[in-house]
């Protein structure tokens, strides 16, 4: 076997256990930020590159890393600084692939291409993470030899790129469910204290539940404590009842220097 | 038109009809599954809000089991599966006693109860009523899962919309009718000193020696004219 042969063969099989790895991990409780990351040692090894990260944009469009082969700082500022100009925001911009085989020619971002250079990178790739039309964020690959990707290679940085934005789409679905289940138990939850805490004020100094309802919320104003809190603490006996009255609080003691 | 097509435009129609009324909801599904009565309700923990009810038999039966804490509807939520009573024997009546009672009373053959599930998230039960014993049809329960996915990205969809730690007014407003019950629950908590979870016992049990359902007790309670005897006999399910 020749050496390209053997080294063909060899990252076929990489990238096979890659895809088990991810997919694997992706079935059980994962960790988004592991996933990315590993997601971005692999396309190192893969493609052969010096290092890659993978960065979102926020919901004001801006874009951060979420996940990076080494913690390098220069890397971390060449992420940075593509919040103005660099394959990533193009990339991000159009939705389509970024390749620039040498940026020691004719840059379309000198200021990016400049930092590059004395980070002794020479070529660069942005994938999109892409969700139907819309683009997430992007796979952002550097080289230290000019001539950039093949298009296989290509073609396997966007199948790892689609695999991450799985990763995330998974991860907000489950915690964006989990989020609005919880608003709604506790508005239920708050809801259904405050009627109970309604009927014990009611009960105990002999008022309607309109009269309850406003000494329950003057209570919890007066407290500087929320109207649910209060209630849930009355239901729970940690506020007692006979608390509700209608006259205020005296108010606290003042320092003496203030009066 | 793809499923994910079908389902957010089923959500956004179910989000209209909820606005306007929510008992619409319960009217819709026993008209899609040809069932007898069908009530949806809201749960949190131990909680439950019904959202809706198709007539007064099944808001009774609901009334009871949440009132209780044994029923299908609350075994439904806790598995996150359904729970299928094709015939209220004597296996079912062991395991929910008084809402099996109460149920051949109001001459309810069979019972589903449907977890509002999707996307990870569980908001309540839909349950299904029917006069007929028997078990449902593979669509029938087919189409009773679509709807729970469907009921339940509804009532998330509506909540969305409301200020943070206060339940949508849709939702809100169908809970209005349960509000005698969780404030006479609170009178009561007070009269004995017991625990509300207690007193809400205590006026089931009431409830069930005067041949009225939970609901009417409440009033009565909260309107002043029922006292509960400070007595230790309170009926307990299990």
């Amino acid at each position: 076997m020749s050496d390209a042969l053997a080294k063909a063969h060899s990252n076929q099989t990489l990238t096979a256990n890659t895809f088990v790895e991810i997919v694997e991990t992706l079935v059980g409780d994962f960790d988004v930020i592991d996933v990315l990351t590993l997601l971005t040692s692999r396309c190192v090894e893969l493609l052969d590159a010096a290092a890659a990260g993978i960065l979102l944009a926020d919901s004001d469009g801006h874009l951060r890393v979420v996940g990076a082969s080494t913690e390098r700082i220069q890397l971390l500022e060449l992420f940075q600084v593509q919040n103005d100009e660099g394959p990533c925001l193009d990339c991000y911009r159009t939705g389509r692939v970024v390749v620039h085989s040498d940026l020691d020619i004719q840059s379309p971002w000198p200021l990016f291409a400049a930092e590059c250079t004395a980070a002794g990178f020479r070529s660069v790739c942005a994938v999109p993470l892409r969700l139907s039309a819309h683009t997430l964020g992007c796979l952002n690959m550097f080289m230290s030899e000019p001539g950039g990707l093949t298009k296989s290679d290509i073609a396997l940085a966007q199948a790892l790129a689609d695999v991450a934005s799985i990763a995330i789409v998974q991860d907000q679905t489950t915690r964006d469910a989990a989020i609005r289940e919880g608003q709604l138990q506790h508005a239920l939850n708050s809801r259904i204290a405050i009627e109970q805490a309604k009927g014990m004020i009611a009960e105990r100094h002999n008022v309607d539940m309109n009269e309850a309802f406003s000494r329950l919320r003057s209570y919890a104003r007066n407290n500087n404590r929320g109207l649910t809190e209060t209630a849930e603490a009355l239901v729970s006996a940690n506020i007692a009842v006979e608390s509700m009255t209608r006259r205020r609080p005296p108010p606290p003691p003042r320092p003496a220097s203030q009066r | 038109m793809n499923a994910d097509q079908s389902s957010r435009l089923a959500v956004a129609f179910a989000r209209e009809t909820a606005r306007s009324s929510t008992g619409r909801l319960c009217t819709a599904c026993v008209d899609v599954l040809a069932v007898t009565g069908a009530g949806i309700t809201i749960m949190g923990g131990d909680q439950a809000g019904p959202i809706c009810v198709s007539d007064t038999s099944v808001a009774a039966l609901e009334d009871l089991q949440y009132t209780v804490g044994l029923g299908p509807c609350r075994d439904a939520f806790r598995s996150g599966v359904s729970v299928h009573a094709p015939r209220l024997d004597l296996d079912a009546s062991m395991r929910w006693p008084s809402f099996v009672a109460l149920a051949l009373e109001s001459g309810i053959g069979a019972v589903f109860a449907y977890p509002l599930i999707a996307n990870g998230a569980k908001v309540g039960v839909l349950t299904l009523y029917q006069q007929a014993e028997g078990s449902l049809t593979q669509a029938q329960h087919d189409d009773s899962i679509a709807l729970a996915e469907v009921l339940t990205e509804t009532v998330l969809s509506l909540q969305d919309d409301a200020p943070s730690g206060t339940l949508a007014a849709g939702l809100d407003d169908a809970l209005q009718y349960r509000a005698e019950i969780y404030q006479a629950s609170g009178m009561i908590a007070i009269q004995l000193s017991i625990p509300v979870e207690e007193a809400l016992l205590r006026i089931r049990a009431h409830a069930f020696a005067d041949d009225q359902t939970v609901a009417e007790t409440a009033a009565s309670i909260v309107a002043r004219r029922l006292r509960l005897p400070n007595d230790h006999h309170t009926e307990m399910e299990g």
